[in-house]
């Protein structure tokens, strides 16, 4: 059965996986649709494999770094956190079976070559304001990587924050990562107030920010922001 | 009898016969008019009033009320022009007089007149709408006389001119002021006011102004004052005499105005003699009076108010931040106390209890008592000293009134609980001690704090007292269960609930063996009694009375600390101690030891160990013995010193840092109680709330409450509205 030989003709693990001409796959009669879905989730499935830690039946870092080394994408890439966000991923580090093939097929994308593509529509699917505060909280959510843990230490704060709001928001971030880094009284940063950093950046005008009102429900650590950062700029 | 012809009656009105002779009219004007002019030159006996009123009547009837009445007019006219003259030749003095006794004859002349013709006044005068005849009688004065041109402002002149010379002290003839002004009155308000009274008091504005401007100038604030009301109540009488009473209030307004509203701010600003002068030196009469003069003119009672809150507020900051004041902290509550006396004395005396300033004296004392953050101690100690020996003799009601005015002190503290804490530390080493004068009076003071701050401010207090109740029922049991104890050292025990006292940490210290025995046999009972529960002895808050017998067999019975008791106990077994060894034995802590050891060492009159070196530190090394040559006036020394005493800076800190620490679950309770019943509540709001729920105890700070809201969001208390960010959501 040309089925079955279809899929015993599929490789069992392989590192360069080629794709078919896209034209090919997409010029197949309604007929064969199931089948090419078939092959698609194949090939997700296959992709999968490629990466994933067979041990543990997930891709971990190491198959991850794979995955960006062969997308040509920096592993710290804000679209690699995206793509974390479109799986829903859990884990910072790991996709899991069902996380990946949620992700690809949200994605239409069953390839290395279609994957890099679907990426930076990715990148402005999650910057449209309507997604975007999801993203940026899922971000934070994603780098709880212990069971109970409320908050994120200081340092990875900033990288993150650069990450994920450096490209919008760069003047913030940079007076905010060079707060944070000073400051004493935080050691962690909590979702309320991370949450609140973006709001910070999306309201206050900025440098001058004028339109901060301390006596509205802003978290205390942006209250001492502000305060930071008018007292550096010679007083108020 | 019967009549055939039938005749109707018919009743026809009786006609007069009417005369009507045109020269009729003429005669009986003449007559009329002649009786006017007898009337006028004070002729008229020999009239007939009835002919005379018959004559007018038939006037009328015969359709000449017309010519009466312009007739009226124009002779009354011109006897008044007649009067006029001889009115206006009058010389000097005699000018009022004149005008005076013409107006009386007029008035009497009218009413002859008018009572004449009275039918006409009846019938012809509404009919057709003209003045009635005594009214005519008063415009026809006032158009001739008053309003003539050569009367007019004489009269005005010469009335004026009176007033004037009676404000500067001369006496006029006040009756004849009265009939004149009386006269003007009658005439209608309106010549009144435009031909007396504006002027009047234009004039005496006038006059006001240049007296004050004066008087201001050479008076110091109190004359000033006394001047102002002597003139106030001056004008005040002269409308009763002479004016109409509703001049009253024009003038007393016009002497407001002048003498008091324009130079309110000098007055009350002057040097050495305005308000605060008046206050710093209980001048009552001089506050009273201008109190009573303030209140008449609009902002006057602000001014006083206002001058006298900046005054108390400055005096009061700088009675709380003096570093003198604040080395005694009795003295600085007593001068507190004795401030607030003084202004409760002047609004009683000088200010007729008048609440606002009551009020003005109380926001000013809340503002600046807790500008010193020490004042909740202070207040305490005050307390304190009172219980311990200033009430000594004192009788119950006046104990009462002093507790009473230190409730009204803590009543406008902001640091309620800061209080509480001190207040709880004094009244331990109080009670521990057994140094307090009064065990009413003590209670008293809770139930009045009971009263100010609730339950629950107290509840620990009285669990204070009842552990000491207690311990003396188990010292009691202990010893009748014990009876071969009556021999060895007496121990007294008091059994502290842990929660209700002060917390102190324990501390390590060996107590001498004689001691410890006694110590576990009663712990063995107690637990007998009470099983499940746990105690630690409390070395560092103990006391011991010791029989010592010096060098030369001199006996003394000291009042020691258990720490200083320890060490002495050692030098049973020993001559010569150093510092490390009696550490060692002690196991008392470094600090403690150091000040217990300076205590018995390095104090004069309280030396009964002697030191090498002499120096007032103690070192490692240093010696010490037994002061043989120790002597003291007294038998009993006492030594150990459990009184309560002023923090030093760190222990200010650490308490500081407790009380901090103390608000933080109270902030959250109140929080999670609002919010539990609001469910949704925006952020504004929530601070004013725990804001109003917390002031009884202390004021949070808003920085404080942002910390604790975002703790509780932090646990899963609270949440932030995912649409509007400013609203808070509780979270079941």
């Amino acid at each position: 059965m040309p089925r079955a030989s279809k899929r015993k003709a599929a490789p069992a693990s392989s590192s360069s996986v080629t794709a078919p001409p896209p034209d090919q796959s997409r010029s197949r009669t309604a007929k064969a649709t199931s089948k090419t879905r078939l092959k698609e989730s194949d090939q997700i499935d296959n992709l999968f494999d490629t990466y994933a830690n067979s041990s543990l039946g997930q891709i971990d870092p190491e198959g991850i770094e794979t995955l960006c080394s062969d997308m040509k994408v920096e592993y710290t890439d804000v679209r690699i956190l995206m793509l974390a966000w479109k799986m829903k991923a859990q884990r910072q580090g790991y996709f899991t079976k069902d996380e990946w093939q949620a992700g690809m097929k949200a994605l239409k994308a069953n390839t290395l070559l279609k994957l890099v593509k679907a990426l930076s529509e990715l990148k402005k699917e999650a910057e449209a304001p309507q997604n975007f505060e999801d993203f940026y909280s899922f971000a934070f959510k994603y780098c709880l990587t212990e069971e109970k843990q409320k908050g994120v230490d200081i340092e990875s704060t900033c990288e993150l924050l650069k990450i994920v709001l450096g490209y919008q928001f760069r003047s913030q971030v940079d007076s905010l990562v060079e707060y944070l880094k000073v400051q004493k009284d935080y050691k962690v940063i909590n979702k309320d107030q991370w949450m609140g950093f973006l709001r910070f950046c999306k309201e206050i005008s900025f440098p001058d920010m004028a339109n901060y009102d301390e006596n509205q429900a802003w978290p205390l650590i942006l209250d001492n922001f502000v305060d930071w950062k008018k007292q550096k700029s010679g007083g108020r | 009898m019967s009549n055939q012809k039938k005749r109707n009656f018919q009743i026809e009105a009786f006609k007069h016969r009417v005369v009507v002779d045109p020269k009729y009219a003429d005669k009986t004007w003449k007559v009329l008019e002649h009786a006017i002019h007898e009337i006028y030159n004070h002729n008229a006996s020999g009239l007939s009033f009835e002919e005379l009123y018959r004559n007018a009547y038939n006037m009328v009837l015969h359709k000449f009320g017309e010519k009466l009445y312009s007739g009226l007019v124009s002779t009354m006219t011109s006897h008044l022009k007649e009067i006029s003259k001889s009115i206006e030749a009058a010389q000097g003095e005699s000018f009022l007089e004149e005008l005076n006794r013409k107006w009386n004859d007029h008035n009497k002349a009218l009413q002859m007149i008018r009572d004449i013709l009275m039918y006409m006044d009846r019938t012809y005068i509404p009919s057709n709408h003209k003045t009635p005849v005594h009214e005519l009688g008063l415009n026809l004065w006032r158009d001739n006389i008053i309003h003539s041109s050569k009367i007019q402002s004489r009269l005005l002149n010469t009335l004026l001119e009176l007033v004037h010379r009676e404000r500067t002290g001369e006496v006029i003839d006040r009756g004849l002021m009265r009939n004149i002004i009386k006269m003007l009155m009658d005439l209608g308000s309106a010549v009144y006011q435009e031909d007396f009274e504006k002027h009047f008091l234009e004039v005496s504005a006038e006059f006001y102004k240049v007296e004050s401007q004066k008087f201001i100038e050479c008076c110091d604030c109190g004359e000033y004052l006394k001047k102002a009301e002597k003139r106030l109540n001056e004008e005040i009488e002269r409308v009763t005499h002479y004016l109409d009473a509703k001049s009253e209030i024009k003038i007393t307004s016009v002497v407001e105005k002048e003498m008091i509203a324009n130079h309110m701010p000098r007055l009350v600003h002057m040097e050495n003699s305005g308000l605060v002068n008046m206050l710093l030196d209980d001048k009552y009469e001089d506050l009273g009076r201008m109190y009573n003069l303030f209140r008449r003119v609009p902002n006057g009672l602000l001014t006083i108010r206002e001058v006298m809150t900046s005054h108390l507020r400055e005096t009061g900051k700088q009675l709380v931040t003096d570093p003198e004041r604040l080395k005694d902290p009795v003295e600085f509550v007593q001068r507190l106390l004795d401030e607030k006396d003084k202004y409760d004395s002047i609004i009683n005396k000088a200010f007729s209890n008048d609440k606002t300033f009551q009020n003005a004296l109380t926001n000013s004392f809340e503002y600046f008592i807790n500008l010193n953050a020490r004042s909740p101690e202070f207040i305490s100690l005050f307390v304190d000293d009172k219980l311990r020996k200033g009430l000594k003799g004192v009788s119950e009601e006046d104990v009462e009134i002093i507790l009473d005015k230190v409730m009204m002190l803590f009543r406008y503290l902001q640091e309620k609980d800061v209080f509480e804490k001190y207040y709880k530390q004094h009244l331990a080493k109080r009670l521990l001690s057994g140094k307090t004068v009064s065990d009413d009076a003590e209670r008293s003071l809770i139930v009045k704090l009971k009263t100010e701050c609730g339950y629950q401010f107290t509840s620990k207090l009285e669990g204070m007292f009842t552990d000491m109740k207690t311990s003396q029922d188990t010292m009691q049991g202990f010893y009748a269960s014990h009876p071969e104890l009556g021999e060895g050292p007496t121990l007294v025990v008091q059994v502290l609930t842990t929660g209700s006292w002060p917390t102190q940490p324990s501390s390590t210290c060996n107590l001498p063996s004689e001691m410890s025995a006694l110590c576990e046999k009663f712990r063995s009972y107690y637990l007998g009694t009470h099983t499940g529960r746990r105690l630690s002895w409390q070395t560092n808050m103990g006391n011991a009375d010791m029989k010592a017998t010096f060098g030369k067999g001199q006996k003394h019975e000291l009042n020691v600390s258990t720490y200083q008791m320890c060490v002495l106990m050692l030098f049973n077994n020993a001559e010569r101690l150093n510092y490390k060894e009696i550490e060692q034995a002690t196991e008392i802590p470094a600090p403690e030891l150091k000040r217990c050891l300076q205590s018995m060492a390095c104090v004069k009159g309280k030396n009964v160990l002697r030191k090498e070196p002499m120096s007032k530190d103690i070192g490692e090394e240093d010696a010490f013995f037994v002061n043989d040559k120790f002597s003291s006036k007294f038998y009993k020394v006492k030594i150990g010193t459990v009184v309560a005493q002023k923090e030093s800076e760190p222990e200010k800190q650490e308490t500081r840092q407790r009380v901090e620490e103390d608000r933080k679950p109270q902030i959250e309770a109140a929080l999670v109680r609002i919010m539990k019943s609001r469910r949704v509540l925006d952020h504004n709001n929530l601070i004013s709330e725990v804001t109003k729920q917390l002031q009884q105890r202390f004021l949070p700070n808003p920085t404080e409450i942002k910390k604790r809201i975002e703790s509780l969001i932090e646990r899963d208390f609270l949440e932030r509205d995912n649409v509007d960010r400013k609203l808070y959501r509780y979270l079941a």
